[in-house]
């Protein structure tokens, strides 16, 4: 049974093959993205099946005891109905919001944003994605008027003279996607990458710039800069394909290569070396991953990458262009279909009349029954419990306790719920908070359609049967829709749910009008949009035009202002977070998987700093900043800059201490970089200062 | 009656214009004495080297003023302020009366007193350029066409970086410096003669400890040149008796604060104008910022502070309540082949009490670098020669980060180096991780007989394949079984 894996959005292909009563995980060679390569991960997804873990009953707390006890279905979803029902008697219809995730499937997500918006009529509905790939994506709207992650398939990098990767790690975050930079390499291209650390992936890079966190806009204003000071920007396809460039450069002006020096710490030298190698060559990607995105003023980080390219040409030619490296499983199709809070499905705006009107007609329901936008994800979680805010939370997904910024505050809105419903395979740590459990299916028990990160839309297949007393998602969507008396039916079949979101998706801009389940088993996935069943697809973007009205690219003037909690005396280093090859996001699924490791948090933290600290690899430090504490062990490594630590956020702990200022446009929590204080805890019995520093390799 | 005026349009005043219009601020007037709009002064050197373009200097598109509400009026001169009246009185007569007044008037350059530079009517021998604006630089870049040799009058910042453009340009310079070492401002003497070498490596003579006095021709003294019919060849004689023949004199003898309208209206005026920490003058609704104005005795010079100061005064001109507690700068000197940066006042800083300096000279490769410390801060540094670490010791500086005390010396001689792993791959532990994408150790390797069956029991080397040269040598490495 060919399917794809659990995790990231590179959605390897992979084969599911019953041995006895084991299900094995096999190669899938013939899959373009992955070639029959997986990680760990992958090679151990099947180790939650029939986990002691796994929840099969659903469980509703008494909150007189605070104990959860097993409950039947009808019984569950009864009382959830019920309770949804009285609570937007009382206080409107907005008093019941809903978070999905960027990891369920496309005919979950459109189940999701439909079950919202007809059957509880609340404008309170978004997804973990607002945390994953959102800057990009809103710039991207904004740059080329469509958000696809990559224009073009992942293997098209192979034929790239340059790649520039711009926070991306993806030698331990998509392990099998190096085959292509490594073929890349060998036809004797250059791969550059930008990331306050030296990874896996920089290691196999031809150049690595590491910048302060929190600076990458003021490397490509750098860039900008000398491009257009040494006249090497392309005005023929700027002038042809573009607008905006004349505000841009201006911006630019004021970037000299000293000043990015300042604020960066890349040299000069490294900087014009940047810009001779990005401009003595043809065909040049630049990629953006979260490194790039994840702050503040992601959505301005993007821009000036994409400003970037647009100077040089690049979008639109084979080869060459701009793509974001999306995160989660379905970062790509889940923010397509209606479950983001401004948006319906096929990447239609809520706000938009002509939208409105048309996935009314598709759902049956009257278009002014149809709430307006609402709150984006993080907004959402703090105004829980308030006066104006959520009383009662349905939570599919999503794993916020550990997984959203600032997240003891997430915790205690979480706790102020009057109902929080939670579904889930585990017992994460947010469903550890809920009133209600709902036990769910996972991956090879159903099936669903996924959009990889090139905007290719794949089928995972049902390869076993549930265990008993576990609902999949839609089941639990089409039950309670039709509880709360929705006026329309809900399907829990997903390839009817995913013809409804075919015609639902007709003419927006991410259009799957044209695709269907045979489709993809047969064409190894589809490339949206494909308007319809003759349309082959459309692997490559922006060949002849770009997707605003006039065709053209808007190149956007953005200014780098900084982070929004520069470090100080008391907070003086600055704190990253990111992932490990390992774990995939909040770790509800990994951490309990028995052949991965599961390290735990720790500390990375450069010799210089460990020396300041009297810290030793191993030993533990306390990492505080203004919102809280963690204390793990350190790793001493000399790949990190010395003014920065970083920590992996799959633990309950390490998101307490991040930022959860939000970037104006794309509402994305500033993850990437804060400002700490870092120390070495238990001083006593330590060699004393001054002897060697010890160091992890 | 205009809202606020600014009496300026270089860096600083349109920084403070930006500023205010990002806060809802209009009725803004920029009068500038300079027929352009504002573009980015710190460039013009590089413009006359060759590797920025002058078209990419400006620094706002021609129609951004009046789409955001700000009068720019270019080729503007402010001849008198009166401050009662609140107005600003232009050369032609005309009067502008402002709410709030805001002097960014920048610097003037200082002419040393050479003999024969100045003509009759007041203007410079055309042989003698100044070096302050866009125009200047034009100039001095049409007369580089006809020219061979220059001499560059001011061995500083600047003076490094037109005699490095010039140089560039394929012309012969030399440097006169009235001071005992090059860059004498921001660096100590060990580092000036580390410049003076490469300058001489780049085909740079210095002259310093010299003063030039007068400007001759072949005729004589150059102002007596009547005729005018030299081939523009001129010499410049030294105090120490030498006469360098050249065909261009550039001068670039550092600027004063340009404070003559501040000082005709009676504003506090000593080496600069006069500001507290709100950057307000002696007249309560009078401002200034930048080159122009001193602040708690300093005068700034660098475009960073000016626009630290512009952003500032933005913010308090929108009722936020701030206070300037002065910058730190850093110079960085644009110029090929020549490596400097120079951090806060080295020279002020290392004779301050509690101050240490860590050092490292090394005068084969021509490099120089010191770092003052006081209290585990770096509070001053000079890099010549060797810029690999100027990022990170930067970034110390400008945060004021408290150091261990190996730090500085890690700054400067690179960090404690990782322990090399010992031995070949081939002596791994069997429970060394070799492949970490698939989570494989050496034993499991080694058990294996071929890559095939590497791949077929263990998965390694499918994920990233980066493991692949290690396994090979596992496998290499197994004992022949018919040995």
């Amino acid at each position: 049974m060919h399917t794809h894996c659990p995790y990231c959005s590179l959605q390897c292909g992979m084969t599911l093959q019953r041995e006895g009563r084991r299900l094995e995980v096999a190669a899938w060679p013939e899959f373009p993205v992955n070639e029959g390569g997986l990680c760990r991960k992958g090679w151990t997804a099947t180790g939650l099946r029939g986990h002691r873990e796994r929840l099969t009953t659903p469980m509703l707390r008494d909150r007189t005891t605070g104990e959860l006890r097993a409950a039947g279905w009808d019984e569950a979803l009864d009382l959830v109905a019920s309770r949804l029902q009285e609570l937007q008697q009382e206080s409107g219809a907005d008093a019941v919001g809903v978070f999905g995730g960027g990891g369920l499937t496309n005919e979950k997500a459109y189940s999701l944003g439909k079950l919202a918006r007809v059957a509880l009529r609340t404008s309170q509905v978004d997804y973990n994605g607002r945390w994953c790939m959102s800057s990009a994506a809103s710039a991207s709207n904004q740059a080329f008027g469509i958000d696809r992650g990559l224009p073009f398939p992942l293997a098209d990098l192979e034929r790239a003279e340059v790649l520039v990767l711009v926070g991306s790690n993806l030698a331990e975050t998509m392990p099998p996607a190096v085959r292509h930079l490594d073929r890349l390499r060998e036809r004797g291209g250059r791969v550059v990458v930008v990331d306050p650390r030296r990874t896996p992936t920089a290691d196999r890079a031809d150049v690595l710039l590491q910048p302060v966190p929190g600076t990458d806009l003021a490397l490509a204003l750098g860039v900008l800069h000398l491009l257009d000071a040494r006249g090497l920007a392309d005005e023929a396809y700027l002038a042809a394909r573009t607008t905006g460039w004349d505000d841009v450069r201006r911006v630019a002006a004021a970037w000299w290569p000293e000043r990015v020096e300042r604020v960066t710490g890349v040299t000069v030298g490294e900087l014009h070396a940047l810009v001779d190698l990005l401009t003595s060559h043809e065909r040049v990607v630049v990629l953006t991953a979260r490194g790039a995105e994840q702050h503040a003023q992601g959505t301005a980080t993007v821009l000036g990458w994409i400003d970037v390219a647009l100077a040089l040409g690049l979008p639109g030619r084979p080869h060459a262009g701009y793509g974001c490296l999306t995160g989660q499983g379905n970062g790509q199709g889940g923010r397509e279909h209606g479950q983001k809070s401004d948006q319906l499905p096929g990447y239609r705006m809520i706000d938009d009349p002509a939208a409105r009107e048309h996935v009314a007609r598709v759902w049956g329901v009257d278009p002014d029954d149809l709430p307006g936008p609402g709150r984006s994800a993080y907004e959402l979680l703090d105004a829980l419990g308030r006066p104006d805010g959520p009383r009662a939370l349905l939570v599919l997904g999503s794993n916020p306790v550990v997984s959203a910024p600032r997240a003891a505050h997430v915790a205690d809105r979480l706790r102020s719920l009057d109902l929080l419903v939670v579904c889930d395979l585990v017992m994460s740590e947010t469903a550890a908070l809920a009133d209600v459990v709902l036990p769910v299916t996972q991956w090879a028990e159903e099936t669903g359609t996924m959009t990889n990160l090139e905007g290719r839309v794949i089928l995972r297949q049902q390869a076993v049967a549930p265990p008993a007393g576990v609902r999949s998602d839609l089941e639990v969507i089409a039950g309670l829709a039709q509880r709360l008396g929705s006026p329309v039916p809900f399907s829990d079949d997903p390839e009817e749910v995913f013809a409804e979101l075919g015609r639902a998706s007709a003419g927006g801009r991410a259009d799957y009008a044209g695709i269907d389940y045979d489709r993809i088993r047969e064409e190894h996935g589809v490339f949206w949009p494909c308007p319809s069943p003759d349309h082959p697809g459309t692997p490559r973007l922006f060949a002849d035009a770009f997707a605003h009205p006039d065709g053209r690219a808007r190149l956007v003037a953005v200014d780098h202002v900084g982070t929004a909690e520069p470090t100080d005396a008391a907070y003086p280093v600055h704190l990253t977070t990111g992932r490990v090859l390992a774990q995939y996001q909040s770790g509800a699924q990994t951490r309990r998987i028995a052949d991965l490791p599961d390290t735990g948090a720790f500390v990375e933290l450069h010799p210089s700093l460990a020396d300041r600290l009297g810290a030793y690899d191993g030993e533990p430090v306390a990492v505080t900043t203004r919102r809280g504490r963690l204390v793990a062990p350190a790793r001493v490594v000399d790949t990190i800059r010395p003014d920065t630590v970083f920590v992996p956020f799959h633990w309950v702990g390490v998101n307490q201490l991040t930022n959860d200022a939000l970037d104006p446009s794309s509402r994305m929590p500033e993850f990437k970089v804060c400002a700490a204080q870092v120390e070495a805890v238990a001083r006593a019995a330590r060699p004393s200062p001054g002897e060697p520093v010890e160091v992890a390799r | 009656m205009s809202g606020t005026v600014v009496v300026g349009s270089g860096m600083a005043a349109l920084r403070l214009v930006e500023r205010l219009v990002e806060r809802g601020h209009r009725d803004l007037t920029l009068l500038g004495d300079e027929p352009h709009a504002p573009y980015n002064r710190i460039l013009l050197s590089a413009v006359l080297e060759g590797t920025h373009r002058p078209e990419a200097l400006e620094l706002r598109p021609a129609g951004w003023y009046a789409t955001h509400g700000v009068a720019l009026r270019t080729g503007t001169r402010a001849a008198a302020l009166d401050l009662d009246a609140r107005e600003v009185e232009l050369v032609d007569g005309e009067r502008v009366g402002y709410r709030t007044l805001v002097l960014a008037t920048g610097s003037i350059p200082t002419l040393p007193p050479i003999r024969g530079m100045v003509r009759m009517d007041g203007t410079l021998h055309p042989a003698v350029h100044a070096f302050r604006t866009l125009a200047d630089c034009r100039r001095l870049d049409e007369a580089v066409a006809g020219s061979r040799r220059a001499v560059v009058v001011g061995g500083g910042l600047l003076g490094l970086q037109v005699a490095r453009a010039l140089s560039v340009r394929g012309l012969q310079v030399e440097v006169v410096e009235g001071g005992e070492h090059l860059l004498r401002s921001q660096v100590g003497p060990a580092a000036g003669r580390i410049l003076a070498r490469d300058l001489r490596r780049l085909g740079t003579s210095t002259y310093t400890g010299a003063r030039a006095v007068r400007l001759v021709t072949e005729h004589g003294e150059a102002g007596a040149d009547v005729d005018g019919d030299g081939d523009g060849a001129v010499g410049l004689r030294l105090d120490n008796g030498y006469t360098l023949p050249t065909d261009l004199v550039v001068l670039t003898a550092g600027g004063r604060p340009s404070v003559a309208l501040a000082r005709a209206a009676g504003l506090d005026v000593r080496r600069g104008v006069v500001v507290d920490a709100q950057l307000r003058t002696s007249d309560a609704s009078v401002h200034a910022i930048g080159d122009c104005a001193e602040h708690d005795g300093r005068l700034t010079g660098f475009v960073a502070p000016a626009w630290e100061q512009a952003e500032l005064l933005a913010s308090h001109l929108s009722g936020d309540d701030v206070t300037h507690t002065g910058s730190r700068t850093v110079a960085r000197l644009r110029a090929t082949g020549l490596d400097v940066a120079v951090l806060g006042d080295p020279e002020g800083a290392r004779t301050l009490p509690g101050s240490e300096v860590v050092e490292v000279t090394n005068p084969l490769q021509g490099s120089h670098r010191s770092l003052v410390v006081r209290d585990r801060v770096v509070v001053a540094a000079e890099l010549v020669g060797d810029l690999s670490r100027v990022g990170l010791i930067t970034q110390h500086y400008d945060r004021g980060t408290v150091l261990g005390p190996h730090e500085p010396g890690h700054l400067l001689l690179g960090p404690p180096r990782p322990p090399v792993p010992g031995g070949t791959v081939a002596d791994l532990a069997d429970e060394a991780e070799v492949c970490t994408c698939a989570g494989v150790a050496a034993g499991a390797v080694r058990r294996c007989s071929s890559l095939e069956e590497v791949v077929e029991r263990t998965r390694a080397t499918t994920g990233c394949g980066g493991c692949a040269p290690d396994v090979r040598q596992l496998l290499a490495a197994r004992p022949s079984l018919t040995a």
